[in-house]
Formats: structure tokens, sequence, C-alpha cells
């Protein structure tokens, strides 16, 4: 992704000591850290004229016996237009700015690598791909000393690992079980609300290891090579919400593959929800484009109508919508919402007989029927100009 | 020295202070009062109070974040002689605390943090910084500047004090069994969901619905007072500037509040009736409620600043003797900003939010810091060739310009979408809201307390009691939160008990800054019984002010005037007048100038 020239530069000793050791991960984070540089520069400027200003008056016109305040103008148009005006622009030049970097953060490439995360009140699970997900876990902050002899352990929880390979487009698929949760990644300087019955999510680019980035294997105490970075909730969710963490770890791809041999034993979520659908699905939904009670779930064309994830459903009401991730979820568990034209509303809802795995496993087996299964697709929907502002913002950066 | 008694001649009516012989005389005649003094002086005490409790809540926050939350395990030698581990949990100073006096009732250390971190914003917010100023020295002091006798409806003004009193005592009741863990802002489904055995949450949410009838009654009776009880004389460009800001404010409360009390009452429905509004496993949608809320809670912190920026304007052209530089764009400034304050609640949830939403609130919020520059830029031209008297009021608007303009410079990075997403829920929101809300209201509210005080209480106070104060507030303020902008961007979540070992020197500073800041506020306090028990005599006009709340005596007499006051000068036209009754000892004035009088 190209990114303006802003980024190019390394952090200076003010950014390291705004944003403490841990540089920025991506180019659009790197970005970011020079975009708030930017502004904190133009904010010291204002206030130290500001400042400089009051102080010379507090001390030029401070009280003296026997001196009068002289008369001023008590209003001065040019002047009040001219502080009006800069500000005004600089605010613009910042608004379109971080136009620019928000673009960035929310918008990732269809080839990324999928990762679900599911929020739930105290902890982050990760699904991979192949339905794998980490067994692997860490302390927080693990320290041990020696005191008279005696082992003396200081740690805080344990935390899940989540691996992701280096120098790749990731996109975060996320939802929460009961309340919201904020899945922030201080690293990247993104984060997004993690919320129950709808998918949110983010994409960035994992970044390249360099040779300083290891970290110590807990258990055989060797040096590994891989970047840890913190994952915190960032939305209040109640008694254990300050220690609701997980740890990234950017590894080499070969150790990534390795973890996805070991960790992908259950059936992907594709094949998770093929299983699903030839248990209940297969009696309404055919997937060779035929109609049944309900419509297919193929990518096909039946009486002038378009079937298949990706494309615009037709509804009875005679206005349409995408069929994302958002309408096959809702389809499920309160089908009577959009009734697809043409077909009856005789579907009965699914929730409690469905778990969150199943119905993202049924998603991702309805996604691998079509043929823009792969695309793009965006994971939110809230309103219908959402995804035109945002592919215009991705094409723009 | 002049009195005003021996000026006009009226002797026969005292202050508004003096009350019937006997203690519960007295207190029946202050329980009825309809006099709008006695309801600001009785609404000082109180916010004032619950100031001291959301403190004291602040400062047990500041004790737990001394260290993390750690186990500890240690190996020992037992008498048999095999290793043996125990491990204990280190850095719960509130669960410590609370279990020392008995009160820990079985709660671990981070459900204790997570109900006083609520308690505090609960407090702070809803019993404190919304009533502050407008409830206190505006009930006081907005007829008195009119030049009337009291306010429009004053039965109405008694009403809310009584509502404020009633919806308060839901909160503290909430607070005496056991307080809530939702955070002040009862973010769905959490609250209607959390504790659903106890009536704690209710109370609480109670009490903020019926606190909001306060906020608009106070509201509507101002709004009809400036409209209909300007003194003869008077325009609406002759008004002071701290009756423009209480105005705007109360147009503010007026319109938002109600939506509050619907949307929490949409709440309360949903926790007792289960009726799905918020809940998504009942069919409703979180998000809505967070646009519900900010609706009103937005506009809300300008009822919280406006106030404050009008007591600014204020003490800037009093204690530097200046005409204010640019009164009406002042003047307007506090009408753009109640305007636009209604649009841009959206900078509250990016991150809950759509793209396309996100994009337009961003531009949004931009708008709204121009109208505020604009009045930094005035306050600070209003000092050029001034005569600048250096006591604890205006030490206090001069330390506003220095904490509203850190607190609003760093409110830029947050309505920028791209660097919001890494500040959003960081302790840099904490640290630039604190700016904002004690940098910016309570350091005017302090401001203007002092510059009142004599007025109010017709007692000095010891300024150099005062200036002591006012130091160790502004040095404990500044390292207090100082060092949460940079927690924030190095990546501390807000509302966390517990944190990574890098953020604990930042956390330690911040907690060592926190004392000193209570420190400041405890020598406030002796200074202000000091001066109520033992205080010089206050004179008319201690400051030279022309408003017309210095040409009553200290204090003022029951209704305020013994004549209707008429208004022959503009509030801040010290070139041209000389203020009344003003001691020429005091003050060097121009020969010519005293001719008007």
């Amino acid at each position: 992704m190209m990114m303006p020239t802003l980024a190019a530069a390394q952090p200076g000793p003010f950014s390291r000591m705004i944003f403490g050791d841990k540089l920025p991960a991506s180019e659009a984070a790197a970005w970011t850290d020079a975009l708030f540089m930017m502004i904190t520069w133009f904010s010291v400027f204002c206030f130290v004229i500001l400042m400089a200003l009051m102080v010379y008056f507090m001390i030029k016109y401070r009280r003296r016996p026997g001196v009068a305040p002289e008369p001023s103008p008590h209003h001065n148009t040019l002047l009040e237009v001219f502080w009006t005006v800069v500000p005004s622009s600089s605010m613009l030049v910042m608004f379109v700015l971080g136009f620019q970097g928000y673009a960035a953060k929310v918008y990732s490439p269809a080839n990324a690598l999928e990762l679900d995360i599911i929020g739930a009140k105290w902890s982050w699970r990760a699904i991979y791909p192949n339905g794998g997900s980490s067994p692997e876990t860490q302390p927080l902050s693990y320290q041990k000393t020696v005191e008279n002899g005696m082992e003396v352990v200081t740690q805080g929880n344990q935390y899940p690992i989540f691996y992701l390979p280096e120098d790749t487009e990731v996109k975060l698929r996320m939802n929460s079980v009961d309340v919201i949760h904020s899945f922030w990644i201080p690293e990247f300087r993104t984060k997004r609300d993690v919320i129950p019955n709808r998918y949110t999510g983010y994409g960035f680019k994992t970044p390249k290891l360099g040779k300083g980035d290891t970290f110590i294997h807990q258990e055989t105490g060797q040096e590994m090579i891989g970047r840890d970075m913190w994952v915190f909730c960032a939305e209040y969710c109640g008694d254990e919400h300050s220690r609701m963490a997980a740890t990234i770890r950017i590894v080499p791809q070969e150790i990534y593959d390795q973890k996805m041999a070991e960790w992908g034993v259950q059936l992907s979520p594709v094949e998770l929800g093929e299983k699903i659908y030839k248990q209940i699905c297969f009696s309404c939904h055919a997937l060779n484009g035929t109609k049944l009670v309900g419509p297919p779930w193929n990518s096909s064309t039946l009486d002038g109508q378009q079937f298949g994830y990706g494309y615009d459903v037709a509804l009875e009401d005679g206005t349409s919508i995408p069929r994302d991730d958002n309408y096959y979820r809702e389809s499920i568990l309160d089908p009577g919402v959009h009734v697809v034209k043409g077909y009856p509303p005789t579907m009965s809802s699914y929730q409690g007989q469905l778990s969150d795995e199943d119905i993202s496993g049924v998603i991702a087996f309805i996604k691998s029927l079509s043929d823009r299964g792969t695309m793009g697709q965006e994971t939110e929907s809230e309103d219908a100009g959402t995804d035109q502002a945002e592919e215009a913002a991705g094409s723009e950066s | 020295m002049s009195t005003l008694d021996a000026h006009t001649g009226h002797h026969e009516e005292g202050s508004y202070l003096s009350g019937p012989p006997g203690m519960m005389a007295k207190i029946w005649q202050w329980m009825t009062t309809v006099d709008h003094k006695k309801i600001g002086v009785m609404y000082l005490f109180a916010v004032l109070f619950m100031f001291f409790v959301g403190g004291v809540a602040a400062l047990l926050v500041r004790v737990e974040l001394l260290d993390p939350i750690r186990d500890v395990a240690v190996q020992t030698v037992n008498a048999d002689g095999d290793l043996v581990t125990t491990t204990t949990v280190t850095g719960q100073s509130l669960k410590e605390i609370f279990s020392g006096i008995g009160m820990a009732d079985g709660l671990t250390g981070t459900q204790i943090y997570n109900r006083v971190f609520t308690l505090h914003g609960a407090v702070m917010v809803f019993m404190f910084i919304v009533p502050s100023i407008p409830a206190s020295l505006g009930n006081f002091f907005l007829p008195v500047m009119l030049g009337a006798k009291d306010v429009a409806f004053p039965r109405l003004n008694l009403l809310s004090w009584y509502i404020y009193v009633f919806g308060s005592l839901f909160g503290i009741l909430s607070i005496l069994m056991g307080g809530v863990d939702t955070g002040w802002t009862f973010y769905t489904p959490y609250s209607t969901t959390t504790d659903a055995d106890h009536w704690r949450v209710v109370l609480m949410v109670t009490a903020a619905f019926v606190l909001g009838f306060s906020s608009i009654l106070t509201g509507l009776n101002f709004v009809v007072t400036v409209h209909k009880l300007r003194a003869p004389g008077m325009g609406w460009f002759d008004m002071p500037l701290f009756i423009w800001s209480v105005y705007a404010t109360s147009i503010i409360q007026v319109l938002a509040t109600p939506v509050i009390g619907i949307t929490l009452l949409l709440l309360l429905f949903e926790r007792l009736m289960h009726i799905g509004i918020f809940d998504p496993a009942m069919g409703g949608d979180p998000v809505l409620y967070q646009h519900f809320f900010w609706f009103y809670s937005h506009p809300v912190v300008y009822v919280m600043i406006l106030p404050a920026m009008g007591i600014i304007s204020e003490l800037l052209a009093v204690h530097a003797r200046k005409h204010i530089f640019g009164y009406r764009a002042i003047a307007f400034s506090s009408l753009g900003i109640a305007g636009v304050s209604f649009l841009v609640w959206g900078h509250h949830i990016f991150t809950a939010m759509g793209e396309l939403a996100a994009v337009l609130f961003s531009g949004l919020t931009f708008l709204v810091a121009i109208p505020t520059a604009i009045k930094v830029f005035n306050w600070i031209a209003t000092l050029y060739k001034g005569s600048i008297a250096l006591n604890t009021p205006m030490c206090y608007a001069l330390m506003f310009l220095f904490t509203f303009s850190i607190g609003g410079l760093t409110g830029l990075p947050l309505a920028t979408l791209a660097t919001d997403l890494h500040l959003h829920d960081s302790y840099y929101v904490v640290a630039h809201f604190h700016y904002v809300m004690m940098g910016g209201t309570v350091i005017a509210f302090m401001g203007g307390i002092h510059h009142w005080w004599p007025k109010m209480f017709g007692k000095m106070y010891s300024e150099p009691g005062a200036l002591i104060g006012m130091a160790l507030v502004f040095i404990g303020f500044n390292v207090t939160f100082f060092t949460q902008f940079f927690l924030g961007t190095q990546g501390m979540p807000r509302r966390y008990a517990n944190y990574v070992d890098e953020f604990q020197t930042l956390h330690q500073i911040s907690t060592y800054g926190s004392w000193i800041l209570g420190l400041g506020f405890v020598v406030h306090l002796v200074v202000f019984i000091h001066s109520l028990v033992a205080g010089e005599k206050a004179p008319a006009n201690p400051w030279g002010g022309l408003t017309l709340e210095w040409e009553c005596e200290s204090p003022p007499i029951e209704h305020n005037f013994h004549h209707e006051p008429i208004v022959k000068h503009g509030p801040y036209d010290f070139e041209t007048t000389v203020p009344p009754h003003w001691d020429p000892a005091d003050w060097p004035i121009h020969p010519e100038a005293g001719k008007r009088h």
C-alpha cells in the first residue's frame, strides 16, 4: 500500500518519548505516529506563543500603584478574522490526513489472512482459517529472583498467544458473545469495538522481522525469532476487564505453518459449515441453483434474480441489500427481518441451536459456493453508504 | 470606608444571611426559602460536598494504581525439609483498605476498583460538575448581575434544589448498598445484565434520571430570567459575559437533558421488564444506546465548560481592569458552541460506528474547536495593556488559560480519525478530559468562588493562604494528569486496575501528583473555614468590578438592591467609568473619569 512520505522518517527522540520503546509495527501505524507528531508540534507551537504572550503581559502589565491601564481597542476585525481562518484551515488539513490514515487502517486487501476474533468476559480467542486455535499462553510480566537461595516468582495472569506470519496482510473479523469489548493492538495503533451479534473488524500488515526481533521461550529459555505485542481490551467489560489481554506473536512463515499444522486438527469452518448444511439446511436450500422452499446458496441466476454470497439480494419490500456476513448471520438468527423476494417467510430462527462457531462455519461454506466469496467484502455494513466510503478511501491511499 | 448604608440612607434591611433567632427557626427559614441567594449557597455547599466524595474516590483509584496486581510465588522449606511454594497476590491496595475497615464484602480487588472508579465518575459528572457553576454561582449571581430581585420563578428554583437533593439521595443509597460497577456511562448490554439480582444499578440510573429534572428546571428558569428580568437600560449586549454563557448553558440543558431522561428510562425498561431495546440477546442494538447517551452527554460537556468560560471572561476583565477583547465574538461563540455541540456526539464512539458516520463526525468535531480557540485568543488579548492584579481569582483565571489550552489542543488528535483509533479509550483520553473538565471547569469554579466569596459571605479570605492552595493545585494537577498523556500514547487502556510493568513509573508519578492536588484542596478548605470564622469584613466592591453585583452590599440584602438599578455603563467600561463607591485610596484613577458620578 502506498502511503505518503510522512512515515518515511525514523521516529525521533520525541516520538520515542511519547510512544515509548514499542516502535510502530506497520506502515499505517508509523504514518499515524507521524501525523500525531505533526499535530503535537503544531499544538506546541500554538501553546508556546499563547503562553509566552500571557506571561509577557502578566509581567509587563502587572498592577503597580499609580499606573493606570492604557486604553486599547476593544476588538480588531482583521486580527479576529486572522485567528479564525488560520486554525480553521489547519484543522481542515488534520481532518483530511486523519481520514487518509483511517482508511488505511480499516481497509484490507481481498487475499488477506482472515482471523476470527471472539471476545468473551474476560478472554480473547482467535480462530485460524483452518479452524484451529492457539493452546499456548504466557504470563503478563514474568520475573524470577532468588532471595536467600529461594526462588521468588512474580507474574501476572496467563494469556493466550496468537501466532501470525511476518510480512502478511491480516484481516480481523470480530464478534463478542456477551458485552461490548474492544480489540486494541497498541503497536498497530488501532482498535475496534467487538460487539455482540455483529461482525466488526480491521486490517493490518504484519512487519518483517528484523535482527532485534526475538523473544525468550518460556519453557526452554531459548531465544527464538519473533516479535511479541500486547493486545488489550479497551472497552470496559466488567470485573476482569483490566486482565483481558493476549499476545500477538509475529513469527517467520515456516514457524506459523508448523503451528497451523499442529493446531488445525479440527474441521475447518468450511467443512463444519458443510457438515451443518448436510444435517439441517439441505431440505430448503439447494447448491445447484434450483429453487426449493428457500433460495439457493451458490452463485446462480434464477427467475431474473442473482443469488450467492457477495451479490445484492432483492427483498420482498422492493429494496435490496448486499449479501454479506451480517446478512447471513441475521438470516439465520432472525429470518423474518429480510425476506427474499418470491420466497415465503417460513424459516424459523436458529438462535440457541447453532453456536457462533457453527454460524461462522455456515457462512464460510456459503462463501465458498460463490464466485464472489473471495472478494474483499466488508465485514460490516451498518448503512449502505459505508462500503462505498470505505472503498473510495481504500483506492485513494 | 464608605458603605452602601451610609450612601443610600437605608438601614432597616439586613443581609440575606441574617435570619430569625433560634437554630430551628433558622433551619426552617433556609429549607423553605425562595431567595435565589440562599438556594445558590445551599447548592454551593452540596456540590462542594459531592466534589469531596468524588475526590476521595479519585484518590483511592490512584492508590490502587501505585502497583500492578501480581501473583508472587515464594519457595520456602517447611519443618519436614520439603520445598513448599506459597503464593500471595500483591498490588491490591483497595482490597486491603476496604478489608481493613470491614467493607470488602467478599469482593475481589478488581471488583472494588471498578466500583470506586464508577463512583468517582458518576458523582463527579451527575452530582458535581453538571450543577456546579450554574446552580451555585449562577443561581446567586445571574439575577444580581441582571439587576433583578430574584429569578423569574423562585418557587420552581426551590423545587429544582429539592429534586437535586432527592436524586442525590438515590445515588448515595446505591453507593451505601455497595455501589455499581457500570462506569458512569452505563453502556449496554453490560449495564442491563450486571449485578442482576440487585437494585443498585437501578438506583444509580434513577439518580441520574431524577437529577436531570433539576437541571431542566434550573435551565428553564434562567432562560426566562435573562429574557424578562434585565434591569432598565440593559440590552442583550450590555449583559456580562457570564450571563451569556449561563444563558447558552441553560438552552443546552433544556434541549438535551430530556434525551438522557428517555434513554435512562429505556434502560430501566430493559433491565426490569426485559423489553429488548439495547441488548442483542433480546433483539436490541447496543450501539443505539451509545448514540442516545452521547446525544445528551456531549452537549452536556458544554454545560460543564460554558459557565466556566463565562467566569473566566469576568475574572480577566475585572482583575486586569480592562474591557474584554471581542465581546461579541465571545458572546456569539458561546451560542455557536451550544449549537454545534448537538452535532458532534459521534466522536465518542468512533470505534463502534460505520466508516461513513465516523468521517462525518470527525469533520463536525473540528468545527467545535474553532469558537473555543477564538475565546482563548480573545482572553489573552484582553490582558494587553491591562493592570493585572495577581490575586487568587486572577491566578486561577491564568491557570485556566494554561490548562484549558492544553486540554483543547490535545483534543485535536482525538478528532483526527487515524490517531483516534489508537488513543480512543486510552489514558490519553482520560488526561485530555481531565485537562478540560478539571483544568477548565473546576479551576474556573475555584477562581469564581474566590472572586465572589466576599460578596456571598461578606468576608475576605486570606490571600496568602489561598495563593498557596492555588500553587499546590496547579503543581498537583499537572503532575497527576500530564503523565497520563504518555501512558495513553504508550498503550495503557482506561478503567484498568492492572497493567504491564513498563507503565508503573508513570502511574506512580501520577499518584504522587494526586496527593499534592489533594493537599491543595485541603489548604483551600482551611482558608474558607478561616474566612467564615475570622475573616475581615468585605467591602461592597473589593476588586473594582463594574457589573451590578458589586453595587450591592457584601453580603447583599434580601432583595439585592435598595432601589432598582439603572444601567448607565457597560460591564467592562473600565476606561471610562469609575466603579461606584470605589475607594480612591485603593486605586489611582483618571481625574476626568469620575465626572460621571
